[in-house]
């Protein structure tokens, strides 16, 4: 059970793939300061056998060879390790709970800092910047929207998104308490929905990894959904610490619906604020 | 009744306690205690009734032995009655007799005399013997023939009585003869000897009835005496048992109440959601504390065996086992027996008992299997150096079920817990899988919808393809041909820079280091070797001296070195500073020679020195430098030269002024010249080795003389001799722009950070250097942690503390003593700066911002200066090594004023009279005061006569805004300015947020959740130690701005939009005497270097930027400014979160001269920000 978790280093793993699996992360992070080592095996071996079938290579180690030689290769590889999957209002409820128990806290502060980690495309960052908007609060907040993968990150950025998402956007939306029409954020244009540029006025986009990086800024609230799903234990505590050290005394981290605080090393440092949502917020002595 | 109803109720009670304690751990160690309870008060029942069943019969012998007493005391009367009874028969038959003699004489004297007076005892008599009678009839009456014998002695009476009357009557009528007849008849004396044998038959009688009723008497009294005898006897017995039987009672009470208290003691121990080694260590801790044990041991199950869960006073090198299984050694024994077991005076245990001092095994040892529904879950044991309670094996018997229970329920939990664990992974690998999924559902419908676009595509590109792929692969096969012998050449001229970079980074941590490290020792031993030396004590021999005048040279020539080595390392970082001056060049040669020619004299050289024609009488330099140069040259002329002369020349030429030192010694090889001038190179040779120096003096003069813009060239031939020429420019530009160059010109900076002081190893110190006072500390108790790495300089603070009553904790590195502080929380702590691992500013940084210490007030002891930023951390004092002691005692007073806290009050600024009532509510309490003012003006008049801990202020005043107030406080220094948190109303713009922020931490939006994070803010305030500074602090903090003149008034833009960053940054350097300019984007940044750019007297001497920010990110305004040409100079250094070395050669590609990783370190921070200010 513990070596499906976390793959320890020092323990000689018999099995072929995962001698490759192994070589190939610590050959991207030599290569390119990707640093996958931390990540869930399971997943990661998953997306890379897909990523090698794509390839049409033969084996993980041939895949590794053209990592290491074809450096654009790596763009593509990244979006293979990254899992790219996002909605606005992503689980309504959460953004509910936040509208109704979290935002009362945020008034009191003069301005805010709101740290969206693993932005992916950015549905979640346009989320909160309608939901902000909605509450009046837009105006003396700054988010931060990071993510590994540029691409996301680019996409992110344009807010472009394809009109036949838009539909279960709206009814999430809806679901969110939101108390204005989405269709006042966006406009049309060729088959796409395009996100008014005003909703990123206060938003830094920026390429930041939680397996490597430190904190840049104190913030107020840190919402990382589904991004440590695909992190093992130590990861997890190590993104989990980031946040604690960004976030003010009593700050709130939200996590994606099946992520919990409850075994993570750092879960006394937290209190549940909302339970059913994984809202948390950071303790007094912490 | 009462006790058979709780014996018959237990099994129920019993069971389905058990099954709460599983299923809820909380609620089934409530039950658990209640049913120790209710069997305890069973067991006190129970004896209290024994006793009082005691004390009845007690009663009830009492009054027993008491009837007794009284039934033999009445019979020995009665006996003693009867017998005086007897008595009174044989008198009265004695009296009878002599009364009826009486009566008889008194007949026969009257009949002789016929005198009447002889009649008296007759006539006395005859009554006397009637009542005599009755009384012996009365006394007789239940001895029926004794009566009858009175009967019989009544008739005799009554004829004898009748003869004498007759015979007195007859004397009377008929005369003395008729009367004699009548005797002569010899009837009276018949009757008196029938009476006479009558009497004594009847006495013979009463005295055997006398005889027999004494017998009885005495029998009597035998047996009362012996029953009082027995009854004494048994009264002694019964009280003794009784005795016992109390005494055996309390006992039992004082042993049940222990065994009570113990368990139930024990279950409080065990109560909560503990793991498995909380509950284990919980329960022998208690246990041992309990039973006085000195070591012990916690088995618990797993599978078949038993493992060790926790100990307690085992030293960690214990062979005590890990595991064991059933029936192995006596912990299995107990298993198989499930019974307690207690072995006494055993001669060798495997449990230990350790402490500090030594190890022992115990004497005595008890093995506890713990029980619940047959299964032994844990097994315990417990070892005793000494007898130990005696109740101890059933207290442990009792505590079985319990701690059994609760074991299994731990384990339980831990079950439970990891099963829920496992779920959650696995759910955490269903939303991965889903997400996946969903990604590869798009893929899919995307590939295949490409596919058939390409597909119609593909058709055509064909074609074109196969046209173009013959040119391809022509070109292809050139390109890589070139490609190669390309990459081989960089190749090779990547190995090189990077051997150049290595080569100068050692060098440069060479310098720095040793330099540093050997200054130090050496000092003090130079002076010892003087005082040695010197042989003030006159004992040393003139040899010794000698010696110590040896060590002393040898000291002089090593720090000679050192200064070189300083000297070099000065130039190389660019911090030697030159001071250009009109130089004399006459004084100048003239001075020189006056100082060689004593060492030319001596080794009989011609010491000449010339001027050239045309050589201006002054030249602008560093008059210092250049002689330092010179005098090195001529030094080494005269070392190298035997024979002949050496000669000093000045020159002009070509508007350079030219000198020349030119020997006639030994010569270089040519193969040498170009090494002499190269530091540790030349080192490395034999030249210096052979005639002594340094062999740094050439590369000093070097590098010295392009500092002063000029050139130092040798010309020689082996064995004829040398010649140095030093060429400086007439004219040179020494303004600041030049000069900037100059020096920074010197090597560049190694890749890696310059950091201030090579960090150390960390150390382990063994803490019993100096003793410590963590056992003896306790809740409540005055301490002081001493942090300093120096064991006598802590010995002494150990010392002075306890002379100040404080208990005292000893750290020796930064990890420690952050570990102490949180652990022992002390009163106050003293922190030296220069620790083994970390500097003692961080451990104060790290203090201040830990909720759980940094209301400890902290005093920072240094040899260092860091006044300022200690102080500005929040230290409450700083006191510069070496101490007085006077100023340490001092410095701990001040410590323990700050302990002796009065209570706190808040000042409450706020115009509207309903929410300046609600908020003095919600925030005044016990210890808590609140002053309420609704004027700017009241708020002022407050303050200057009193000190607040904390204000709260509103920001729309009627009489003056809250910013101008705080303005005021901040400028006027007879207001005290305490924390001020504003509560507002309004919101606030980033401008205006930002102003506040100068004065205030903490801003709050009035709101519906404001209240809370009011009180909230206000509690933080009053529970850290308030940094305000005394007048004194602030003398030492203007001292310590002049201390860092480098940075008094240089202006650093700090490009950053996290607040903390700013408050910090702005912390650092202002009291350093720097002005920092805030922006808070790059786009901010390029305007404020344009505003300032035209203002000479603001203009940005240095730029911290960060690279995140909003509107224009770092980066981009680092390129920007670079594309400035006014700005290529300008100083920047980056602040980055990546970590990724990449992201770090981004910001120097972007053209920033430095960069630094967050989170930020204040030392490194100062230390670069020196390095890269301009001088
Ligand atoms: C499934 S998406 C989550 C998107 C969004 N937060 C939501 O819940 O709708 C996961 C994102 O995490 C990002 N990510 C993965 N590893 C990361 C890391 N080490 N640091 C930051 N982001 C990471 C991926 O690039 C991807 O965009």
């Amino acid at each position: 059970m513990d070596a499906k978790i976390s793959p320890d280093p020092h323990r000689p793993v018999g099995r072929t793939d995962d001698i490759e699996i192994r070589l190939l992360l610590e050959a991207i992070f030599q290569k390119y300061h990707y640093d996958f080592r931390g990540y869930a095996m399971a997943s990661v071996k998953r997306r890379l056998n897909q990523a090698r079938q794509k390839f049409g290579c033969a084996t993980l180690s041939a895949l590794q060879d053209r990592v290491l030689h074809e450096p654009e290769l790596m763009t593509e590889l990244l979006s293979f390790l990254t899992v790219q999957v996002s909605e606005l209002f992503r689980d309504p409820q959460y953004f509910r709970t936040l509208r109704e128990k979290v935002i009362p806290h945020l008034r009191t502060y003069p301005s805010l800092k709101v740290w969206i980690a693993g932005c992916s495309t950015g549905e979640e960052l346009y989320s909160f910047a309608i939901l902000f908007r909605e509450e009046g609060l837009e105006s003396r907040t700054l988010f931060y929207a990071t993510d590994i993968n540029p691409e996301a990150l680019k996409k992110a950025e344009a807010g472009i998104y394809d009109l036949d998402r838009l539909k279960l956007f709206t009814e999430n939306h809806r679901l969110s308490g939101g108390k204005s029409s989405l269709s006042d954020y966006y406009r049309t244009a060729y088959g796409a929905a395009v996100f008014d540029k005003s909703l990123r006025k206060n938003c830094v986009f920026s390429d930041h990894s939680l397996a490597t990086d430190a904190v840049f800024a104190e913030t107020h609230l840190c919402s990382c959904r589904n991004v440590l799903i695909y992190f093992d234990c130590a990861l997890q505590d190590r993104a989990i610490g980031l946040f604690q050290s960004s976030l003010i005394r009593k700050g709130f981290l939200g996590l994606g619906a099946k992520e919990t605080l409850r075994f993570s090393r750092r879960s006394e440092a937290f209190s549940e604020f909302a339970r059913g949502e994984r809202l948390y917020q950071k303790r007094d002595l912490a | 009744m009462l006790l058979i109803g709780c014996l018959s109720s237990r099994p129920y009670g019993h069971q389905r306690q058990t099954v709460a304690a599983v299923g809820r751990g909380g609620i089934g160690d409530a039950t658990l205690i209640n049913l120790l309870k209710k069997a305890a008060t069973d067991r006190q029942l129970r004896t209290d009734l024994i006793i009082s069943l005691s004390l009845a019969m007690i009663a009830v012998f009492f009054v027993i032995s008491g009837m007794i007493s009284f039934l033999n005391v009445r019979t020995l009367n009665r006996n003693a009655e009867l017998v005086a009874e007897t008595h009174e028969v044989l008198l009265g038959l004695n009296n009878i007799m002599s009364l009826l003699k009486d009566a008889e004489t008194g007949q026969r004297g009257f009949l002789l005399t016929g005198e009447a007076a002889y009649l008296q005892p007759y006539e006395e008599a005859l009554p006397a013997v009637e009542n005599q009678m009755m009384a012996l009839e009365r006394a007789m009456e239940s001895q029926p023939h004794q009566v009858r014998r009175l009967q019989a002695m009544q008739g005799h009476i009554d004829s004898k009585l009748a003869e004498l009357t007759r015979t007195v009557d007859l004397y009377r009528q008929e005369g003395p003869d008729a009367a004699l007849v009548v005797i002569r008849r010899n009837r009276g004396k018949a009757d008196m000897d029938a009476m006479r044998g009558l009497v004594s038959d009847m006495q013979d009688e009463t005295r055997s009835i006398r005889q027999a009723r004494l017998v009885e008497r005495q029998e009597a009294f035998v047996t009362a005496f012996a029953s009082v005898l027995i009854s004494a006897v048994i009264g002694v017995i019964l009280s003794v048992a009784i005795t016992w039987m109390i005494s055996r009672a309390a006992t039992l009470r004082r042993r049940s109440e222990w065994l009570q208290s113990g368990q139930a003691g024990l279950s409080a121990a065990l109560l909560g959601e503990q793991r498995l080694d909380q509950l284990a260590r919980n329960a022998l801790i208690y246990l041992a504390k309990y039973t006085d044990a000195h070591a012990a041991a916690f088995y618990a199950a797993d599978g078949s065996a038993y493992k060790r869960a926790a100990t307690y006073g085992v030293p960690v090198d214990d062979d005590l086992p890990k595991n064991f299984t059933r029936g192995q050694g006596l912990l299995g024994e107990a298993v198989v027996d499930g019974k307690a077991m207690v072995i006494n005076n055993i001669a060798d245990s495997h449990l230990t008992v350790g402490a500090a001092l030594g190890q022992w095994r115990p004497k005595h040892v008890i093995i506890l299997p713990a029980k619940s529904d047959g299964v032994i879950e844990a097994v315990i044991e417990l070892g005793f150096l000494h007898a130990y309670p005696p109740a101890t094996a059933d207290l442990l018997e009792r505590a079985s079920e319990v701690i059994s229970v609760a074991v299994r329920s731990a384990n339980y939990r831990a079950a439970l817990e990891s099963f829920l664990e496992e779920t959650q992974r696995q759910s955490q690998e269903l939303q991965t899988q889903s997400e996946e999924l969903r990604v590869n559902n798009e893929e899919l419908e995307e590939q295949s919808r490409a596919l058939k676009e390409s597909h119609v595509r593909l058709e055509q590109q064909q074609a074109e393809l196969e046209q173009t792929n013959y040119l391809l692969q022509e070109q292809a096969a050139q390109l890589e041909v070139q490609r190669d012998d390309l990459s081989r050449a960089k190749d090779e001229v990547d190995v090189k820079a990077i051997e150049l970079e290595q080569s100068s980074r050692y060098k440069s941590d060479f310098l720095a280091n040793m330099s540093h490290e050997l200054r130090t020792p050496l000092n003090s031993s130079l002076i010892l070797a003087k005082l040695l030396s010197d042989n003030t004590g006159g004992n040393l021999t003139e040899e010794q001296v000698e010696f110590a005048r040896t060590i002393q040279s040898s000291g002089d020539d090593l720090l000679a070195l050192i200064n070189d080595i300083l000297d070099l390392s000065k130039i190389e970082a660019g911090q030697m500073e030159i001071h250009p001056e009109p130089v004399s060049l006459k004084r100048l040669a003239s001075d020189l020679e006056r100082a060689f020619a004593p060492v030319a004299a001596q080794k009989s050289l011609t010491l000449i020195t010339r001027l050239g024609a045309g050589v201006p009488e002054t030249v602008i330099t560093d008059r210092q430098r250049l002689e330092q140069v010179l005098k090195n040259l001529l030094s080494n002329a005269c070392k190298f030269t035997e024979a002949g002369s050496v000669e000093l020349a000045i020159l002009q030429d070509e508007g350079r002024i030219v000198f020349t030192v030119k020997d006639t010694g030994i010569g270089i090889s040519p193969e040498h010249q170009h090494l002499v001038f190269d530091a540790f190179r030349q080192a490395d040779g034999t030249i210096s080795r052979k005639y002594g120096g340094t062999g740094l003096g050439l590369s000093i003069s070097r590098e010295l003389s392009r500092l002063l813009g000029g050139t130092l060239a040798v010309a020689s031939q082996l064995g004829l001799g040398s010649t140095f020429s030093l060429s400086l420019p007439l004219a040179n530009d020494w303004s600041r722009d030049e000069l900037r160059r100059d020096t920074k010109v010197a090597p560049p900076l190694p890749a890696g950070l310059p950091e201030p002081l090579p960090e150390r190893p960390a150390i382990p110190m063994p803490r019993s250097d100096v003793g410590d006072d963590r056992e003896k500390l306790k809740a409540g108790a005055r301490s002081i942690l001493v942090v300093e790495d120096d064991p006598s300089f802590a010995r002494i603070l150990y010392d002075l503390a306890h002379d100040l009553d404080f208990l005292c904790l000893v750290a020796h590195t930064a990890e420690d003593a952050m570990a102490t502080a949180q652990q022992y929380t002390p009163s106050a702590i003293v922190l030296d700066v220069g620790l083994p691992d970390h500097s003692g500013l961080s451990v104060l940084d790290r203090l201040k911002r830990d909720v759980r210490t940094r209301h400890i007030p902290v005093h920072v002891v240094s040899a260092g200066d860091y006044a300022h930023t200690a102080l500005s951390l929040g230290a409450v004092g700083y006191m510069l090594k070496p101490v007085k002691r006077e100023e340490l005692i001092d410095a701990f007073k001040r410590l323990e004023a700050r302990l002796d806290q009065p209570m706190r009050q808040i000042l409450i600024v706020e115009d509207d009279e309903v929410q300046r009532h609600a908020m003095c509510k919600l925030l005044a309490s016990q210890d808590v005061e609140c002053v309420a003012v609704g004027t700017a003006a009241e708020c002022l008049e407050k303050l200057k006569d009193q000190t607040f801990d904390c204000m709260v202020l509103d920001l729309s005043l009627p009489d003056a805004s809250g910013y101008s107030l705080l303005e005021t406080l901040s400028q006027e220094e007879s207001y005290a300015f305490p924390p001020v948190i504003v509560y507002t109303g309004r919101e606030i713009s980033y401008d205006d947020e930002q102003k506040l922020r100068r004065y205030s931490r903490s801003i709050i939006i009035k709101g519906a959740k404001s209240p809370e994070r009011l009180l909230d803010e206000v509690t933080l305030f009053l529970h850290q130690v308030v940094a305000e500074l005394s007048p004194e602090q602030q003398k030492l903090l203007k001292k310590a701005k002049h201390r860092d003149a480098m940075l008094e008034g240089r202006r650093i833009l700090l490009v950053e939009d996290d607040v903390r960053n700013v408050y910090a940054v702005t912390n650092i350097f202002e009291p350093l005497g720097a002005i920092i300019a805030i922006a808070r984007n790059g786009r901010e940044a390029l305007d404020t270097l344009d505003k300032t750019q035209e203002l000479p007297d603001q203009a940005i001497d240095l730029v911290l930027m960060d690279v995140m920010m909003p509107e224009m990110d770092g980066l981009t305004a680092m390129r920007k400014i670079r594309e400035n040409k006014a700005w290529k100079k300008l100083p920047v250094i980056m602040l980055t979160a990546k970590a990724m070395k990449d992201d770090q050669e981004r910001c120097i590609a972007a053209g920033a001269n430095d960069y630094m990783a967050k989170p930020l370190d204040v030392d490194k921070l100062v230390s670069l920000v020196r390095v890269w200010m301009p001088k």
